[in-house]
């Protein structure tokens, strides 16, 4: 029963709770029926006796009635489905109907001893060979002295019969009903079952690898179409981060085999044949720089990864925020000296954020990064702190190649680059904004970007302002 | 011969350029895929390398773009290995072999030298006029089974010509095929090579193999 599917199981309860309702049905049928039948068959009895006292009163009681004469004079008494018998007051036969023939039906004597007390007795007897009957033993009294039983009897045999054709009926009749409502119990399960069916080989395609399977969910709002639109939203949210992994995996292994593919290629190519010292020292500075950018990429690809599961710290503390951007100019002059770009501080009011301090250096440190990388040669990238509505409000400006609108909201997708950020700068990973990002919401802030191709780009971050910095509250 | 390189990546162009070279194989390099396909229309090179992943037009249609414009030169593609389907695209639209990202330097040598001998007809792979022999794998030309040494330009140059043995090959068809786009084509430097080819093949022996057609350029005889 454990193994056999709902169905079956269904559909065997179903037909064991009819059984018993037919049979409980049966059983009473019958015996409702035998009962009214011997009711019936009683009345006639008492029927036919009231008639044959009748009759007999009319002839007088006595010792020696000839039942001929009372045959004819009321044919009624010789109905040919009963018969009757006068005893005499100490129970011996003294007339009997014709039709009784020579069967020999003497009184019981329980059915005497309640004559002799004025009681009628029903009985019910069967002779060895012969057909059941029922007997009923009346006395007729005249005074306190009993002077005849009176007794008629009829045959059971067409009650009996009925009551036979009954129970046939019903022997046959119940299986069938049984069947047929199994059969019905079978097909309405099945029925019923099938979303169920249908939502299991949908989710064994999803389990082959197929996440763009959804059940049909039915237009009901059922306890199955509930089932179907839970998975279905279940089986999307899965389908959209395989989808970002896969994305994300055939991403890194495209970065990463970059790096690969010319440290290889510079290595096999100096190894052909004996070479110059410098061409080598060519060479192993060329392979350094790929691995170094091999292991920003790692690096940064753990980080993100371990953000991903949540399992980065971070130590909220009170920071200086305008001493952290004066270091990050220092840092980018450092950065854009060779190519002759220069960071310059415009607005730089004191603020305190609640936040990571090593976080927050290297949010600003990524985007200072990218303003002077994907500036021209010469050019000028301008950094402001401000207080704006209780916020703090960070810019980086540059007047470098910028971003096209559609593109601006995929900077921030993991390894997505521009063509023309590919063309101006090589080094890069594309995972600096998306690190960006996540920094700044755990920091409950935002980070957005306006740019124009080829007149620069501003990006823009807010953060919520600690009370440490608004002189009108009490310091944490 | 004369390869064009398509590839956006300034390393991996410049490894494979040098590899090129040194094979004595003229090479011209492209980073981004429009100019690439300009470039593949104007100049009839002999095989092209291009990667697929490029800025711009991507490989594959480049490539379409190119067999459309009927260029019949054989192309190698370069792909990720986890792109089967950007392999099986580019196989699709006209390339002649593909070589996956990180590659060995000789597999791209060999793979270029494969395609290079079945455009020319050669299957064999080495080349023979009357008792000159050339051997593309090993890079050795015998003469009556005497070894010659040559340098990488005089090389390409012998190659081009027996390739085309018994053809007249204008000089502006040598430069093409053996001299990049950096070469200056108002100098004679072609008439120099040939003239060091004939010291080295020629010089002293009774047939001589490399003729001047006047007029129009030179030609390597043939028996026929
Ligand atoms: N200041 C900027 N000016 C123009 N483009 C930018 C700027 N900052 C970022 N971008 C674009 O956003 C992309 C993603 O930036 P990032 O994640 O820092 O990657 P990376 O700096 O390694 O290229 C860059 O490749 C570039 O296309
Ligand atoms: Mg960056």
């Amino acid at each position: 029963m454990k193994n056999a599917s709902i169905r079956v199981r269904l559909t065997l309860w179903y037909g064991l709770a009819l059984a018993l309702i037919l049979s409980l049905f049966a059983v009473s049928l019958y015996l409702v029926m035998s009962r009214a039948l011997r009711e019936q068959v009683d009345a006639s009895l008492e029927e036919a006796a009231a008639v044959a006292i009748r009759t007999l009163g009319e002839h007088r009681f006595g010792p020696f009635l000839i039942f001929e004469d009372l045959s004819q004079d009321f044919p009624e008494i010789a109905l040919l489905d009963k018969f009757f018998q006068i005893f005499g007051p100490a129970g011996q036969v003294t007339i009997q109907s014709a039709n009784i023939q020579s069967r020999e039906i003497p009184l019981s004597q329980t059915a005497f001893r309640a004559a002799l007390e004025g009681g009628v007795t029903f009985e019910s007897v069967q002779f060895e060979k012969g057909v059941p009957i029922r007997l009923l033993s009346f006395p007729v009294r005249q005074g306190d002295q009993l002077v005849n039983i009176l007794r008629v009897g009829t045959s059971l045999q067409s009650t009996e019969r009925m009551l036979h054709r009954l129970l046939i009926g019903l022997y046959i009749a119940s299986p069938v009903a049984l069947l047929v409502s199994l059969a019905g119990g079978w097909f309405l399960a099945g029925r019923a079952l099938r979303p169920v069916h249908v939502l299991t080989q949908t989710a064994q395609r999803i389990a082959a690898g197929d996440l763009t399977q959804r059940i049909q969910t039915p237009h009901s709002n059922d306890e199955i179409g509930q089932l179907a639109s839970t998975f279905n939203d279940m089986i999307g949210r899965l389908e959209v981060s395989f989808r970002q992994i896969r994305q994300f995996s055939a991403d890194a292994s495209h970065e990463l085999r970059t790096p690969l593919t010319i440290t290889k290629g510079e290595t096999e190519l100096a190894l052909r044949r004996p070479r110059q010292a410098d061409d080598y020292r060519m060479v192993l500075e060329s392979n350094l720089e790929e691995i170094d950018r091999m292991s920003r990429i790692v690096d940064e690809l753990l980080f993100l990864s371990r953000a991903d599961l949540g399992e980065i710290k971070l130590k909220m503390l009170p920071v200086q925020l305008d001493d952290l951007v004066r270091e990050v100019q220092q840092q980018a002059t450092v950065l854009g000296q060779d190519r002759h770009v220069t960071t310059v501080l415009n607005a730089l009011e004191p603020v305190v954020v609640l936040g990571d301090d090593l976080r927050l250096r290297e949010l600003l440190l990524n985007l200072v990064d990218n303003a002077v990388k994907y500036s021209c040669d010469g050019q000028t990238v301008t950094l402001s702190l401000q207080v704006v509505d209780q916020r703090v409000k960070l810019t980086v400006q540059d007047m470098g190649i910028g971003i096209s609108p559609d593109e601006q909201t995929r900077i921030f997708d993991r390894f997505y680059r521009t063509d023309e950020a590919r063309a101006h700068a090589s080094k890069g990973s594309g995972l600096g904004l998306s690190i960006c990002k996540w920094i700044v919401e755990v920091h409950k802030g935002t980070l957005s970007v306006h740019s124009q191709p080829k007149q620069g780009s501003v990006f823009t971050v807010f953060l919520p302002l600690s009370h440490a910095s608004r002189p009108d509250l009490p310091q944490v | 011969m004369r390869i064009l390189v398509v590839e956006d990546e300034p390393k991996v162009a410049s490894f494979i350029r040098r590899a090129l070279e040194e094979e004595s194989y003229a090479v011209d390099v492209c980073g981004d895929g429009l100019g690439g396909l300009d470039w593949a229309q104007t100049v009839n090179y002999d095989l092209i390398i291009l990667d697929l992943m490029l800025p711009g037009l991507p490989g594959v249609e480049v490539l379409k773009r190119a067999r459309a414009a009927d260029v019949k030169t054989p192309v190698l593609i370069l792909t990720a290995r986890s792109e089967v389907d950007q392999r099986v695209k580019g196989l699709d639209a006209g390339a002649d072999d593909y070589l996956t990202k990180p590659f060995a330097i000789e597999e791209l040598l060999a793979r270029a030298r494969a395609l290079l001998r079945r455009a020319g007809g050669a299957p064999t792979g080495v080349l023979q006029v009357e008792d000159l022999i050339l051997n593309p794998v090993t890079r050795e030309v015998t003469r009556n089974g005497q070894r010659l040494d040559m340098t990488t330009k005089e090389y390409a140059l012998l190659e081009y010509l027996m390739r085309n043995a018994g053809r007249v090959l204008t000089r502006s068809m040598i430069t093409e095929h053996v001299w990049d786009l950096d070469f200056d084509t108002f100098t004679n430097v072609i008439d120099v090579y040939i003239s060091y080819l004939r010291n080295k093949i020629d010089k002293g022996r009774d047939r001589s193999l490399i003729q001047t057609v006047r007029g129009s350029g030179y030609m390597m005889r043939t028996d026929a």
